[in-house]
C-alpha cells in the first residue's frame, strides 16, 4: 500500500512506541538473568525478556522497510528524546514484586494490543501480531500465576504486591497515552485507539487482581503518567540507553 | 562449564572402599564394568556417593556462578543478534545449574544445603569464574574457549557411571554446542574486524590464557584414589589428558585467526605428539580457588543477594504440610 | 561493593556478609517430575524435575526449563512423592526366560505345513502364479 506523508508519520510513530516499550521492558527484565528467586524462575523470566526484545527487533525491521534506519542503529544509537516508550518500562528493576507487577500490567496491555492488531490493515504488523500470540500468551500466564499466588499467599507477599500495584498503576496508565495521530490510524484501519485498549485492559486485569485479593486504586485517584510517547522520559532512560549502546557505539560502523 | 573430579585432601588417608560390604561392592563394580549405569536408589559405596555429590554440586555451582562473568555484559551486548544470543547463553548456564542441582539431589543432598554451602564458601566452583570479564571481548573468549574446555570435560564425563549425571550432561552438551559456535563466531568477528576490535580480542585472550590453562585443574598425582575413581567411572580422564585434548583442538583454531597465545613455549612436539607449554602458575590457582581471586567476594555476594532477595517469594508459597522427597531421576 | 557490571552496581551489595545460612529447609519447595510429549501421538517421556510450590507453578516453570529448546505438544508434572516405582534390586523380576518363545511372533511359522497339505490335496498355491509371472517379466 502507498501511504502519504502524514500517514507514514502516523504509522512510524505507532510502531516506534510499541517496539520501544518492548525493547526497554525486555532489557530491564534481562537484568534479572542469574539473579532470580529460583533457578527455574530465572530461566522463565529470561525467556520472557528474550521474547520481548525479539519482538521489538521485528517491529524495527518493519520500520526499516518503511525507510527508517536498520534495527540495530534504531535500537542502539538513538538518544532518549527519540524514544517513544512509556515511563512504566523505564524504571530500574527494583525488587521482584515491582518487576513482576510491571510485567503483569504490561503483558496484558500488550496481549490485547496484539489481538486488536491481528486484522490491522498494516499487513506486516498483522502477521507479526498473529505470529507472537503464543509467546505473549505464555507471558500473561506466567504473570497471572505469580500475581494470583503471591497476592494471597501471606501477609508480606500480599502487602508487597499491593504496594507494587499502587506504585505501577499510574505508570501503566501511561501506556495508553493517546497519540496525535490516533484519528489517522483509525481511518486507515490500522488501530482502533488507546481508549478502547485501556478499557479492555481494565476488564482483563480486574478479575485476576480480584482473585489475587489486590485492589486497583480508586478511579478518582488515577493520574496517568504521560509524556513518554512524546519523547519526555524518566531520568532512568538516558543512562540505560548509554549503557545498552556502550559497546555498539564504540564503533557503530564495525560489525560486532 | 566446569573442571574435573578432585580428591579432597581430608579423604586422602582413608581407603575409598574401607568398611564396605565386599559382596555388594563386587556387584556394584561388576555393573560398572558391564557398562551399566548406576541409578539413584542403587546401593553404592559411601565414597562414590560423596565424590559424586561433590563433583555434581561443584559443577552446578560453576554454572550458576558462571552466569555472572558473562552476565557482566548482558546489558551492553552490541546489536540485537549478540544481545539475544548472550541472554540465551547465560540463561542456558542457569538452566544447566537447574539440571545439575537436580542430578545431585538424587544422591541425597538438598538444593537448599547446596546453595547454603555455596554462599558460605563451603563448597567450591570452577576457579575461572573468579576472574572479571573486563571488556565485551572477554565474553567472546569465555564463550568460545572456556566453553570448549567445558565441553571436552562434559562429553567425557557423560560416559561416566551415574545415570542422572550422564542424562543431565547429554542435554547440557547439546546446548553447549550453541555456546561454542556463538563464542567462536564472536571471536571471529572481532579478530577479523577493525583494529580496535582486534586489539580488544587479543587483550582478552592474554587475560584469559592463564585461567584457560587452569581450567582442567592441576596435573593429577597418580594415587590409589584416582585409580578407584577411574574404575568407578567417576573420574573419566586425567586433567592433563583433557588439557591436551583442548590444546590439540583449539590452539590451531586460535592461530588460524592470527591471534597470539601468550606463551612462547607453546608448540606441538611433532615427534612425540605432545604439547609443550609453560606450566601456568599453580600457586595462583590455589590462591584463587581458596578465596583470594579478583572476583570471589563479589560472586558470592551476588548469589547471597539473589537468594536473600528471593526469600520472600519462596517463603510466601511454602506450605506447612510440604514434605521433602528425593526426586526420582 | 563496586563492580564492573553496571547491573550488579545497581544492587548496592554490601562489602561483607553476616555468614548466615540463607535458605531454610524446603525453601526451594518440593519437586515435580516432568513428562514431555514432543508431538501429538507421541508418548510422554520423563525429562527431569522442577522445583515448584504447587502444580500450577510447576507447569509454568517446566514450560521454559524443558520446552524452550525442543518441540513440545504437551507437558505433565507429577509431584515426585506421588510416584511409586519398582526397586532396582527387583530388576530381576523383569528377566524373561528364553523358553517363552510362545509369545514371540517369530516363533510362529506354518508354511511348510500348509504346502504339504496343499500338495496332498491338490490345492493350488496362490503365490506360485505370482512368482511365475514375476520371473517371465
Amino acid at each position: 500500500m502507498n501511504y502519504n506523508e502524514t500517514q507514514l508519520i502516523a504509522i512510524k510513530d505507532f510502531l516506534y512506541k510499541i517496539a520501544d516499550d518492548q525493547l526497554i521492558i525486555g532489557h530491564r527484565n534481562s537484568e534479572w538473568t542469574g539473579l532470580g528467586p529460583l533457578v527455574e524462575e530465572d530461566i522463565a523470566f529470561s525467556s520472557i525478556a528474550q521474547d520481548k526484545i525479539g519482538q521489538a527487533q521485528h517491529i524495527y525491521e518493519i520500520l526499516h522497510s518503511l525507510g527508517e534506519a536498520d534495527a540495530d542503529t534504531i535500537a542502539f544509537t538513538r538518544s532518549a528524546a527519540d524514544f517513544k516508550s512509556c515511563h512504566l518500562v523505564e524504571y530500574p528493576i527494583g525488587e521482584y514484586d515491582f518487576s513482576l507487577m510491571r510485567n503483569f500490567l504490561f503483558n496484558h496491555a500488550e496481549k490485547i494490543r496484539f489481538e486488536m492488531l491481528a486484522d490491522t490493515s498494516l499487513e506486516q504488523l498483522g502477521k507479526l501480531a498473529r505470529k507472537y500470540r503464543g509467546e505473549i500468551k505464555y507471558h500473561t500466564m506466567h504473570a497471572d500465576t505469580w500475581v494470583k499466588q503471591l497476592g494471597r499467599a501471606n501477609e508480606e507477599s500480599h502487602a508487597r504486591m499491593q504496594t507494587a500495584l499502587n506504585e505501577t498503576f499510574n505508570l501503566a496508565l501511561g501506556i495508553f497515552e493517546e497519540s496525535e495521530y490516533a484519528g489517522e490510524l483509525k481511518k486507515m484501519g490500522i488501530f482502533e485507539g488507546e481508549v478502547i485498549l485501556q478499557q479492555k485492559w481494565i476488564e482483563a486485569i480486574t478479575p485476576i487482581l480480584e482473585a489475587a485479593t489486590l485492589v486497583i486504586p480508586d478511579k478518582n485517584t488515577w493520574q496517568p503518567v504521560y509524556g513518554g510517547r512524546k519523547g519526555y522520559h524518566t531520568e532512568y532512560l538516558e543512562p540505560m540507553l548509554v549503557e545498552m549502546g556502550e559497546v555498539f557505539r564504540l564503533d557503530p560502523k564495525a560489525e560486532w | 562449564m566446569y573442571g574435573n573430579a578432585q580428591i579432597d585432601s581430608k579423604d586422602k588417608a582413608k581407603s575409598l572402599t574401607e568398611g564396605e560390604d565386599p559382596i555388594k561392592l563386587a556387584e556394584f563394580e561388576a555393573r560398572i564394568i558391564r557398562g551399566e549405569k548406576i541409578e539413584p536408589k542403587d546401593w553404592m559405596p559411601a565414597a562414590y556417593r560423596k565424590q559424586l555429590i561433590r563433583m555434581i554440586e561443584q559443577h552446578a555451582h560453576s554454572e550458576i556462578i558462571g552466569a555472572l562473568p558473562e552476565g557482566t555484559w548482558i546489558t551492553r551486548a552490541p546489536g540485537f543478534r549478540r544481545k539475544l544470543a548472550l541472554m540465551a547463553k547465560v540463561q542456558d548456564e542457569v538452566g544447566h545449574a537447574q539440571l545439575l542441582y537436580s542430578a545431585a539431589e538424587t544422591l541425597g543432598k538438598t538444593r537448599e544445603d547446596m546453595i547454603n554451602d555455596l554462599i558460605n564458601g563451603k563448597s567450591k566452583y570452577s576457579n575461572v569464574f573468579n576472574y572479571p570479564a573486563m571488556t565485551w571481548a572477554d565474553t567472546a573468549i569465555i564463550a568460545w574457549l572456556i566453553d570448549a574446555g567445558a565441553i571436552i570435560n562434559q562429553v567425557t564425563n557423560s560416559k561416566g557411571s551415574y545415570g542422572p549425571y550422564c542424562r543431565a550432561l547429554e542435554r547440557i552438551c547439546s546446548e553447549e554446542s550453541f555456546h561454542l559456535k556463538y563464542g567462536h563466531d564472536n571471536v571471529v568477528f572481532l579478530s577479523t574486524g577493525t583494529q580496535q576490535q582486534r586489539e580488544m580480542v587479543q587483550d582478552a585472550l592474554n587475560r584469559w590464557w592463564t585461567p584457560i590453562m587452569h581450567f582442567h585443574g592441576p596435573p593429577d598425582k597418580v594415587s590409589q584414589h584416582t585409580e578407584v575413581l577411574m574404575r568407578w567411572k567417576v573420574k573419566m580422564a586425567s586433567n592433563d589428558d583433557m588439557r591436551y585434548r583442548f590444546l590439540d583442538e583449539y590452539v590451531p583454531k586460535i592461530w588460524d585467526l592470527g591471534l597470539t597465545i601468550p606463551d612462547p613455549k607453546l608448540r606441538k612436539n611433532e615427534e612425540t605428539g605432545v604439547w609443550d607449554y609453560t606450566e601456568p602458575d599453580w600457586e595462583e590457582f590455589k590462591r584463587v580457588i581458596n578465596g583470594d581471586g579478583p572476583c570471589n567476594k563479589e560472586r558470592l555476594q551476588v548469589r547471597r543477594w539473589a537468594e536473600e532477595k528471593g526469600a520472600w517469594v519462596r517463603r510466601a508459597l511454602l506450605k506447612a504440610e510440604s514434605k521433602y522427597t528425593i526426586p526420582l531421576a | 561493593m563496586s563492580s564492573i557490571d553496571p547491573r550488579i552496581n545497581r544492587l548496592n551489595l554490601p562489602e561483607n556478609n553476616d555468614g548466615k545460612e540463607v535458605l531454610d529447609e524446603l525453601e526451594q519447595w518440593e519437586t515435580y517430575e516432568v513428562f514431555h510429549q514432543k508431538k501429538r501421538g507421541d508418548q510422554h517421556v520423563h525429562v527431569g524435575i522442577v522445583h515448584a510450590a504447587n502444580p500450577e507453578l510447576a507447569i509454568i516453570m517446566a514450560k521454559e526449563a524443558f520446552g524452550r529448546r525442543r518441540q513440545t505438544a504437551n507437558l505433565w508434572v507429577v509431584k515426585s512423592s506421588a510416584v511409586t516405582a519398582t526397586d532396582y534390586d527387583d530388576q530381576d523380576i523383569f528377566e524373561t526366560t528364553p523358553e517363552k518363545t510362545y509369545r514371540e511372533a517369530s516363533d510362529y511359522y506354518c508354511m511348510d505345513r500348509i504346502r504339504k497339505y496343499q500338495q496332498e490335496h491338490g490345492i493350488k498355491d496362490r503365490k506360485e502364479d505370482r512368482r511365475k509371472k514375476k520371473e517371465s517379466v
